[in-house]
């Protein structure tokens, strides 16, 4: 009784959260309705018997990828004023299709049934008598070696992918320069100075020290230019042309 | 277990990782180093490809067959000849990385293991591999607003096909327990032990897929994505990854679903029809040479679909006699487009080619072969690509599919002709700039090629027509 | 039955589908913003891992489970990837709704 009853309750909250990801005005209520989802989902593998996924599901997903989609909706200053919701002219017409995919699909998929020769050719059946984590990574390791390595590649390509699309050498950033930084001595950084008792810190006109001088940075000729650095001069655009 | 089977994949992904690491290391011009060894990878896999035994390994999941050993070659062939094509346009356009060729090795391998995959993993993950890096070559000239649109539409519309195809998938899996190609033909050897769930689980594999082939109607993508992205990567796009979709359509439809014939023949007919049809309608208005020829990359995976709802060994051969054809004359009408450039910059319009003729008669001379032979005009090979699909159809009856093709290619050869017209008689406009030596090269070969295919065609025939029946074995 | 499983498969496979049609219907209707559309096409996904995960169960067959594991992976790499160019595309335009993306028609 209880797996029924926690059944119903994950799949309709995950079925609202989802409604609200694709109808919110939001884009951060969004993501915030989308991690609700992962939830609600991990739940339901849960009762289908994949802990090991459930868990994966909440660990990488909601901590990862979810927190990604928030970081990037946060970065992009969207002004959400500017979106408006265009969805009700075909809202009707939408949701008319919608329900009769849904509908087509789901007299479908109600019929479902064991294949005659399912049991026969099980290509992994589960292992009684070992945790599922443990039956998932005695597969991945052996029989899926082959896609193991290739969704490593897939990563690699994104990793790949995301740095190449992203990554600005900026002038204004600061790199770390050891060498400058190990030949500094006390008398270029540190003075001493007498301070008058109560006077405050800008009666005795501090300044920077010299070397952290953005000028001195620029012209280094150490400085990495190979690297994403085809127009350094405004290497960050303001947004424009809204 | 035979893991040396999937050796020319692993050397070519380690040559990749070692180029990424070469190409980091190097503070400074690592785009021609990298690109350059890329090609010398390339050659060591074709070898290895060409060398190495087939058979079925890793659990059935990866297979080495004459069919994949053929698509690996083309497939390699067009990586091979868009990535010559790319140094001196990515030099340029200043996006000359060294991570456009590690992305278009890696892309490759994708590709490579798309058309050896033997069950629905397999497939899934390499296809997923070449998608992610194709998005992101889509989108290479990241301060072009146009080149970073065409991405987000490919991404867009990819993702979402590849979601569908995963529905696809799981549907299939579910319904007959099984995602291994071998069983599931067993498993369906009669059209009555397929139910309702797993033709639903099919259609949605037939859309993933077509998307991915840009066949009409998930064509909406391709105009864009080709016109947006920068010229050396249309290029790429418009070569390897159209063998390796098709070859894996081709792969899913005979192997797993080969019992079902009745069932998608149909659905394979309208696409190929509506592919056809918008092919030859859509490039008529078209004035920017990228986006004519992007409609016409869809009429020309019509045509070869035709071989496809066949469904019999013949139809392939005809599709991958096709394939063969259609990698050379695209890739050298490519380099004839990624010739156009006036005072340093990239034209391409289709005015721009005005009167090249007289200013330029080698570049209008190869231009003029490949618009006659895409037209399909005898003797070049284009002809003989449209030949075989339709001599198939009409052998099993498939008329109506026949006398479209034949009808929507003569419609179609009006702007493969207003092209030659334009170039020949129009009044010059201000010369082209000199082209690179490479571009020649490459137009030069693939001009060859597609004049003279007619000598030749015995062998890669036989060639085709042995890979198809390995489809069937 | 072969597998165990309290809940019939019949009740999953209505909840993913249902979220493939949410997730498909965000797609073709929002006119708003292109993180909604990516956020979609992570619902359609999510659909996907629910079937794969219901029928390895129903089937007792740990396939679906080491899929649906792939599928995460590399749906992580696409998130990854999109986001990355979402990024790129907003520096340059200035703006992320949907009916800006219209540079190029024909």
């Amino acid at each position: 009784m209880a797996p029924t009853f926690f059944f119903y309750l994950f799949s309709v909250v995950l079925v609202l959260c989802a409604a609200m990801v694709v109808s919110s005005r939001n884009p951060v209520h969004s993501v915030l309705f989308l991690i609700g989802a992962f939830f609600n989902a991990a739940g339901l593998f849960l009762i289908a018997g994949a802990e090991f996924l459930a868990f994966i599901l909440v660990i990488v997903y909601v901590g990862a990828v979810a927190v990604l989609f928030l970081f990037v909706v946060m970065m992009l200053d969207v002004d959400f004023e500017q979106l408006r919701s265009g969805l009700q002219r075909y809202l009707p017409v939408g949701i008319a299709v919608g329900v009769l995919l849904l509908a087509e699909l789901v007299s479908v998929l109600v019929g479902w049934h064991v294949h005659p020769a399912a049991t026969a050719v099980r290509f992994a059946p589960a292992p009684a008598g070992v945790s599922n984590t443990v039956a998932l990574g005695e597969l991945v390791y052996t029989k899926y070696i082959l896609l193991f390595q290739a969704a490593g590649l897939v990563l690699l390509v994104a990793m790949i992918g995301a740095i190449v699309l992203t990554l600005r050498d900026r002038r204004s950033s600061r790199h770390q320069r050891i060498a400058v930084q190990n030949a500094r001595v006390p008398g270029e950084t540190v003075e001493l100075r007498t301070m008058a008792l109560g006077g405050g810190v800008p009666v005795a006109d501090i300044l920077r020290p010299r070397l952290t001088q953005p000028d001195a940075i620029d012209d280094d000729p150490l400085e990495p230019t190979h690297h994403g650095g085809h127009h350094p001069a405004d290497a960050h655009h303001a947004p424009e042309g809204r | 277990m035979n893991w040396a089977l999937a050796l020319p994949e692993i050397v070519l992904a380690a040559c990749g990782l070692l180029i990424l690491v070469i190409g980091v290391l190097r503070k400074s011009d690592s785009a021609q180093l990298c690109s350059m060894l890329t090609l010398g990878a390339f050659l060591v896999t074709g070898l290895l490809v060409l060398t190495r035994p087939g058979g079925i390994g890793y659990y059935g999941q990866f297979t080495v067959d004459s069919f994949a050993v053929l698509t690996k070659l083309l497939i390699l062939i067009g990586a091979a000849l868009s990535l010559m094509l790319s140094f001196d346009y990515n030099d340029r356009q200043g996006i000359a990385r060294f991570e456009y060729p590690v992305l278009i090795l890696f892309a490759t391998v994708g590709m490579m293991g798309m058309v050896s995959a033997s069950s629905l993993m397999t497939l899934y993950v390499a296809l997923e591999l070449q998608s992610l890096a194709l998005y992101v070559l889509a989108a290479f000239a990241r301060d072009e607003l146009r080149s970073s649109e065409a991405g987000l539409k490919y991404f867009v519309l990819g993702a979402l096909a590849s979601g569908l195809l995963l529905y696809g998938i799981s549907l299939v899996y579910g319904f007959s327990g099984t995602m291994d190609f071998g069983v599931l033909a067993h498993a369906l050897g009669s059209p009555a032990q397929a139910s309702a769930g797993l033709i639903v689980g099919v259609v949605f594999v037939i859309v993933g897929l077509a998307f991915k082939i840009s066949a009409a109607p998930f064509h909406m993508w391709t105009p864009d994505v080709y016109e947006g992205s920068p010229t050396s990567v249309t290029v790429f796009l418009a070569t390897a990854p159209k063998v390796a979709a098709m070859a894996l359509l081709l792969r899913v439809m005979a192997e797993p679903f080969g019992h079902l014939l009745a069932s998608w023949q149909l659905v394979i007919e309208v696409v190929s029809i509506a592919s056809m049809v918008l092919g030859a309608l859509a490039a008529i208005g078209q004035t920017n040479v990228k986006r004519l020829m992007a409609y016409s990359s869809i009429g020309h995976m019509g045509y070869a679909l035709i071989g496809l709802a066949v469904g019999t060994p013949l139809g392939m051969r005809g599709v991958l006699v096709y394939l063969i054809v259609y990698i050379f004359m695209s890739a050298g009408t490519w380099a004839c487009i990624i010739a156009m450039r006036r005072q340093g910059l990239a034209v391409e319009k289709i005015e721009d080619l005005s009167g090249l003729a007289r200013t330029d008669p080698g570049l209008a001379l190869a231009f003029a072969i490949f618009m006659f032979s895409m037209a399909g005009i005898p003797p070049l090979s284009g002809f003989f690509g449209k030949l075989y699909v339709f001599l198939a159809a009409v052998q099993s009856g498939l008329w109506t599919l026949a006398i479209i093709g034949v009808l929507t290619s003569v419609v179609g050869s009006y702007y493969y002709l207003r092209i030659v017209k334009v170039m020949y008689f129009d009044a010059p406009g201000p010369a082209l700039d000199r082209r690179p030596s490479m571009l020649g090269f490459v137009a030069a070969v693939t001009g060859v090629f597609t004049l003279f295919f007619f000598l030749f065609p015995g062998p890669l025939v036989a060639a085709a027509g042995t890979a198809a029946s390995a489809l069937f074995g | 039955m072969v597998g165990t499983m309290p809940v019939g498969v019949g009740h999953f496979l209505v909840v993913s589908a249902i979220l493939l049609v949410l997730g498909v219907f965000g797609i073709f209707l929002n006119r708003k913003n292109i993180i909604i559309i990516m956020m979609s096409i992570e619902l359609i996904l999510l659909a996907v891992n629910l079937n794969l995960v219901a029928f390895s169960g129903a089937l007792g067959d740990l396939t679906g489970q080491v899929m649906a594991m792939f599928v995460l992976t590399v749906a992580a790499a696409e998130a990854a990837i999109g986001l990355a160019i979402v990024v790129v595309y907003f520096r340059n335009r200035g703006s992320i709704q949907v009916e800006d993306v219209n540079l190029m028609k024909g």
